[in-house]
């Protein structure tokens, strides 16, 4: 432990940090959580404290019952896939001897894009005109034209569609860095050993990926939870409501309508605890591996 | 189930980084000592060139669409075209887009207040990350953990009493307004902590030998040796900052001040009560992305190293 001159430089040191952070991340949260026990809302001046009366208007809300829905549905179609696609990209890139670089620089652009930008264009693909990119293609297998974004039961997997695009490039960047971290002294050792192929993909690849499976299920499901664009722009959470994202009904009651911003803090609120529990869940979960890891070493 | 591997790892430290290729099915007809990069493909390898190929295609598609429909003949809801390749080129939509969407004043709102994020962030995360990494003090650990925790709450969270805030200073509707609330990321001082937690304590040893007081060692010791970290974390915030979209939404309510995204969001919203013009969307999809494509073909490579730096260990 040091002595207080370090302690004082080291405070000299966090201090613009710890400004920031406290005016405009933990201040607001402490504050919100203050608000979700309110009827405050962005216009009226005056507000009352109503206890637990919005976490009770909350669970037995049909709306916001619709959007964990769709939330929950969103991420089963978004993470699992873009996981499972950006896993198998990362392996087949890895050992790509020539063009590497071009491979990269291909599977790493969605990252970089703006989602609204990309949302934008996704809008245009998936117009509901027969000439229409989407239709276009769908026709050709016999598929009669479809109206992507204003039918209830495409609307939502066409904006998980754009989520899982960007989501699977940067899956694929985080699986690529795991690889590379594998050092090849292993691969030799395994290959001395007679293990190749799949048996060498599920018994040495695949734990030694572990870690960074956990990582990356865990911070994308949190990233996905958070949809807020990609419906913004392409669906406003509609038609009925087919869309509307937990994170979507957060914005629509808060700051449009009625600006019902303790309703809305108290959402977000419940939905920080899942995150916060998400979190702790991954982190636990990456402890013990490692503790596993170090016992048998 | 990992234990086989850990000592197999352990068993030949000293092995040679080998060849690149596969390792698996040598036909036995091949000098592998001789070219060990090039041997027949097998079926796993025509899979593997199959499913990178049909990854690039979708990666690639939404990016070639933009720049073919832009380009394009002009197309409406009411008359789409999905040829591959476009019956005629024009450059009028460029021309269009820039003016109905007024892009000029939003690209340098976007890329002047993206700047003047990662300045701030700099300015606050570096600091702290050195403090982190290298002093030791009391109540780091639990100070490290607030910083991570802060990661996890949602914007939307924040969102109201910052807007609160923000009015109160007299920033509502200003590009001060779009900046302020970014001033600090936590993400930030976790990635460039975890890459000065590598720096060896020899280096701070021999800098405190020197008389080196802290700023100095941050300033001429830390900062030199941190600086591809400080590159990739600002190629992040600049893309992060430049793709905010929910923020400005919030508080550049006056069109003059609009950033790129919220430009883009309102040149589409206005044109869907009349028939959307697709090629000037695509256009000004196309340049509203320029930006950050080009930050991204600059600093691609800073890219993938500042995500090795935390992702795989964490």
């Amino acid at each position: 432990m040091g002595g207080s001159r370090v302690g004082w430089r080291a405070g000299a040191l966090l201090s613009p940090a710890f400004v920031g952070l406290g005016v405009f991340v933990i201040g607001p949260a402490l504050v919100s959580a203050l608000i979700a026990g309110t009827d405050k809302t962005l216009t009226g001046p005056s507000f009352d404290w109503v206890g637990t009366a919005n976490a009770r208007t909350a669970f037995s809300d049909a709306d916001l019952a619709g959007a964990v829905r769709n939330t929950l549905v969103y991420c089963l179609i978004t993470v699992i896939p873009a996981v499972a696609i950006g896993l198998a990209l990362a392996l087949a890139a890895e050992r790509v001897a020539h063009g590497r670089a071009l491979v990269r620089f291909a599977l790493f652009l969605p990252v970089s894009a703006n989602i609204v930008a990309m949302a934008v264009v996704f809008a245009y693909m998936f117009d509901s005109s027969p000439d229409g990119f989407a239709n276009t293609v769908v026709g050709l297998f016999g598929v009669a034209p479809v109206d992507w974004l204003g039918d209830t039961s495409t609307a939502l997997p066409v904006v998980a569609l754009v989520g899982a695009w960007r989501l699977t490039s940067f899956v694929f960047i985080v699986y690529l860095a795991g690889l590379t971290a594998i050092p090849r002294s292993v691969y030799e050792a395994a290959d001395v050993d007679g293990i190749r192929g799949f048996a060498r993909l599920r018994h040495i690849t695949l734990p030694l990926l572990a870690p960074t499976t956990i990582f990356v299920g865990v911070f994308v499901t949190i990233l996905t939870l958070q949809t807020f664009e990609t419906v913004a722009v392409l669906t406003k959470g509609g038609p009925l409501d087919s869309s509307t994202t937990i994170i979507y009904y957060i914005y629509e009651v808060g700051f449009t309508g009625s600006f019902r911003i303790g309703y809305a803090s108290m959402i977000a609120l419940l939905l920080l605890v899942v995150i916060v529990a998400l979190g702790a869940g991954g982190a636990l979960l990456g402890r013990r591996l490692r503790r596993a890891r170090e016992a048998a070493a | 189930m990992s234990a086989g591997t850990s000592s197999n790892a352990a068993a030949d430290p000293s092995a040679p980084a080998g060849h690149r290729g596969p390792p698996t099915s040598t036909p036995t007809s091949t000098p592998t000592a001789a070219r060990p990069r090039r041997r027949l493909p097998g079926i796993g390898t025509l899979a593997r060139l199959a499913l990178l190929t049909v990854g690039i295609v979708a990666a690639v598609l939404p990016f070639v669409w933009m720049l073919r429909t832009a380009i394009g003949p002009s197309q409406t809801a009411l008359a789409l075209d999905s040829n591959p390749i476009p019956s005629r080129v024009q450059f009028d939509s460029f021309d269009h887009a820039w003016h109905a969407g007024d892009l000029g004043p939003a690209l340098l709102t976007g890329v002047g207040v993206s700047l003047a994020i990662l300045a701030l962030q700099l300015a606050t995360a570096v600091p702290a990350a050195y403090a982190f990494a290298c002093l030791r003090f009391r109540g780091r650990t639990a100070m490290f953990a607030v910083v991570l925790a802060t990661l996890l709450v949602p914007a939307q969270v924040t969102a109201v009493p910052n807007y609160v805030t923000i009015s109160a200073l007299g920033f509502a509707d200003t590009r001060v307004g779009l900046v302020l609330p970014f001033m600090t990321h936590a993400g930030m001082i976790f990635m460039l902590r975890q890459y000065m937690s590598t720096i060896p304590d020899a280096v701070l040893d021999a800098a405190r030998m020197d008389g080196l007081g802290t700023w100095r060692t941050l300033r001429s010791i830390i900062v030199p040796l941190a600086a591809p970290a400080i590159a990739s974390v600002s190629v992040f915030s600049f893309l992060l900052s430049y793709n905010e979209y929910l923020w400005p939404l919030l508080v550049a309510r006056s069109p003059g001040i609009a950033t790129p995204p919220l430009a883009l969001a309102r040149l589409m919203t206005d044109s869907s009560s009349v028939i959307p013009d697709f090629t000037e969307l695509a256009a000004a999809a196309l340049i509203i992305s320029l930006p950050s494509l080009a930050v991204f073909v600059v600093a691609q490579r800073r890219l993938a190293a500042g995500i090795t730096g935390t992702g795989a260990g964490a």
